[in-house]
């Protein structure tokens, strides 16, 4: 079953003064259950390309078929619903809320969501204990770590149960160690719990922990290899 | 959580807050403290009214030819029901003289003293009307009369035998610049055919129409005879002119709050600008544009309410202030008529404010999420 499917996918961004072909041609499917790494160098296109995956951005031109749902069909509203039931995001920022705790950040696609408190409150203690950082509830991002925001993300990222998790640059911003965990912490999801993680990196060495690395270069697959 | 949210939004950006609060404090303020106090002129006013509401007054229809009420007619008028008392007098202007000083006022003929006892309470002396005469308090004031003086009315010499409290306007006359004297001693005087007012004291406000109405199809069913007039029309004209003043003068002070809701306008652009990358992390993650309005409203919301709840309770001071520095009685403030003036002021500030952030609200919920991601 696929879960993610991209069928000859262009992105081209059009300036005053050049035009630049992010994306050319794509085709590319993801299968439920696979950890997949995109890599490509810096400007390659990979967030572009993980971007259109998770519905935030639109292909120029081309498919994009989500749990076998054509996309481009699809109202502003019902993208967002998308997003927020199907599709889990973990960007290399963090970019937790800074106003709300790590236990709050957890629930907000709950509330988005319209769980109730009782709900929202056990799913989101539940998650913060898989990524390990349940005595941390109370705590506001700018009181923790890089790696324990990153967990807060991923937690977050897990809150609606989404079918597929994308991950831009997750160990981007941390140190060796706590880049090892936060991968550490995604194999386990996608071994344990059947996750699918759509990862972009140009971190070659982070090519041990996937089934299958996706090469992209100038905006076109030139490897996907098993 | 939207509350949560919007509350540590503000509160993360305090000072800022805190002078938009400020602005609407001010506006509901000006606004509210206004409503009291002109509230507070125009139950002064009314008050003075208040008790003319249940007075009816008969007049000869002088337009129809008739100068005067007859005698019959009279005791017609008192044999309606629902009547405390009624009261036919007759006047004219005449020449007053008390030693060097002479005027032309008011003379009254009562044909009982007990009537005029009905109507008027004494200050000095009694009221006494047996070829005696009672006068006026500004009359007593200006000519320097005291009890027991003589003054002339048309070269006859009257004793005065009691002064009238000061009262202004009461039973439809002035009796502050007015002399009574008997009906017998009146018609010595003047040629005088019927009599130039009845009035009429009703037993309550509720029977002043059907009184009204009695009385028209008594005497005026033939030939319209007499004119029937009360004081409710004048005191709805009065409370209406007020009413009209006061809401100008609000209207002016909320001038006030559209600064306020000028600032908050800004206030909530820069925190929208500030705040693009969150919105876009809300939309990514399952926001939609109308919770993004909703959370920015709601910011909006709690700046009005705080201020515009202030705003109110501290118009009860300033409504004070106004009130005693331009003299009027503050029995008004608590009275249950400036509920509506602060709530009108707490209802504008709140209005405003929510105003405001209409348009930032929009903006924000009109970020593309990716654009607004990218954003540093
Ligand atoms: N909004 C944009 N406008 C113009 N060019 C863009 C925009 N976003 C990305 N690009 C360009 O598209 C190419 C791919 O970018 P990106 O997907 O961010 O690459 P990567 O994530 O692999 O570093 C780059 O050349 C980048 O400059
Ligand atoms: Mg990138």
């Amino acid at each position: 079953m696929k879960v993610v499917e991209l069928v000859d996918v262009y992105k081209i961004y059009k300036t005053e003064y050049y035009e630049v072909k992010a994306l050319e041609c794509v085709n590319m499917a993801v299968k439920e259950g696979e950890f997949v790494a995109i890599m490509g160098p810096s400007g390659s296109g990979k967030s572009t390309l993980l971007n259109i995956i998770g519905c935030l951005d639109k292909p120029t031109r081309g498919e994009v078929i989500i749990n076998g749902v054509e996309t481009s069909i699809l109202s502003d509203r019902e993208l967002t619903e998308l997003r927020r039931d199907t599709i889990g995001f973990i960007f290399q920022q963090y970019n937790l809320i800074p106003t709300l705790t790590a236990l709050e950040n957890v629930e907000l696609p709950m509330v988005f969501r319209g769980l109730s408190k009782a709900e929202r409150e056990a799913r989101a203690r539940e998650l913060l204990k898989i990524v390990g950082i349940e005595e941390l509830a109370n705590r506001m991002p700018r009181e923790m770590s890089g790696g324990q925001q990153q967990r807060v993300a991923i937690a977050r990222a897990l809150a609606n149960n989404p079918s597929i998790l994308l991950c831009d640059e997750p160990t981007g911003n941390l140190d060796t160690r706590s880049g090892r965990q936060i991968m550490d912490i995604l194999k386990k999801l996608n071994e344990e719990e059947r996750v699918t993680v759509v990862l972009v990196t140009h971190d070659p060495s982070l090519a041990d922990y996937v089934d299958r690395v996706v090469r992209i270069r100038d905006g076109k697959v030139v490897e996907d290899v098993f | 959580m939207y509350f949560e949210l919007a509350r540590r939004n503000l509160e993360r950006a305090r000072a800022r807050s805190i002078l938009a609060v400020v602005g609407i404090v001010i506006g509901v303020m000006a606004i509210a403290s206004i409503g009291i106090f002109g509230n507070t002129m125009k139950q002064t006013v009314l008050e003075r009214f208040q008790d003319e509401a249940d007075t009816i007054l008969i007049l000869p229809r002088y337009t129809e030819g008739y100068s005067g009420i007859d005698e019959d007619d009279v005791e017609l008028i008192e044999k309606v029901n629902y009547i405390d008392y009624a009261i036919a007098l007759k006047d004219e202007r005449g020449e007053v003289e008390y030693k060097d000083n002479k005027a032309f006022i008011n003379i009254y003929g009562v044909k009982d003293e007990d009537d005029l006892k009905k109507l008027y309470n004494v200050y000095e002396g009694s009221i006494k009307l047996k070829g005696t005469a009672v006068i006026g308090y500004r009359v007593a004031e200006d000519f320097g009369v005291e009890v027991g003086d003589k003054v002339s009315i048309e070269d006859k010499n009257f004793k005065v035998a009691g002064v009238l409290e000061e009262q202004g306007m009461k039973a439809g006359i002035s009796p502050d610049m007015a002399v009574f004297i008997s009906m017998d001693d009146f018609d010595n005087l003047y040629d005088q055919e019927g009599y130039s007012l009845v009035v009429i004291e009703a037993e309550s406000i509720a029977y002043v129409d059907t009184i009204e109405e009695s009385i028209d199809s008594l005497i005026n069913k033939k030939d319209e005879k007499v004119e029937i007039r009360d004081f409710q029309s004048l005191i709805e004209s009065v409370e209406e002119s007020m009413n009209s003043m006061t809401q100008f003068l609000m209207a002016i002070a909320a001038i006030s709050l559209l600064v306020a809701g000028v600032s908050i306008l800004n206030i909530m652009l820069m925190s929208t600008f500030e705040r693009t990358k969150e919105i876009g992390v809300m939309r990514a993650i399952g926001a939609f544009k109308e919770t993004i309005v909703l959370i920015f409203l709601m910011e909006a919301t709690i700046l009005g309410v705080v201020g515009s709840v202030v705003g109110a309770v501290l118009s009860l001071a300033g409504g004070y202030y106004i009130i005693s520095m331009m003299g009027f009685s503050t029995a008004y403030i608590l009275h249950l008529s400036s509920a509506f003036y602060i709530s009108e002021g707490f209802v504008v500030g709140t209005v405003t404010a929510i105003a405001s952030g209409l348009y930032p609200a929009w903006r924000a919920s009109r970020l593309e999420p990716i654009e607004a991601l990218r954003y540093e």
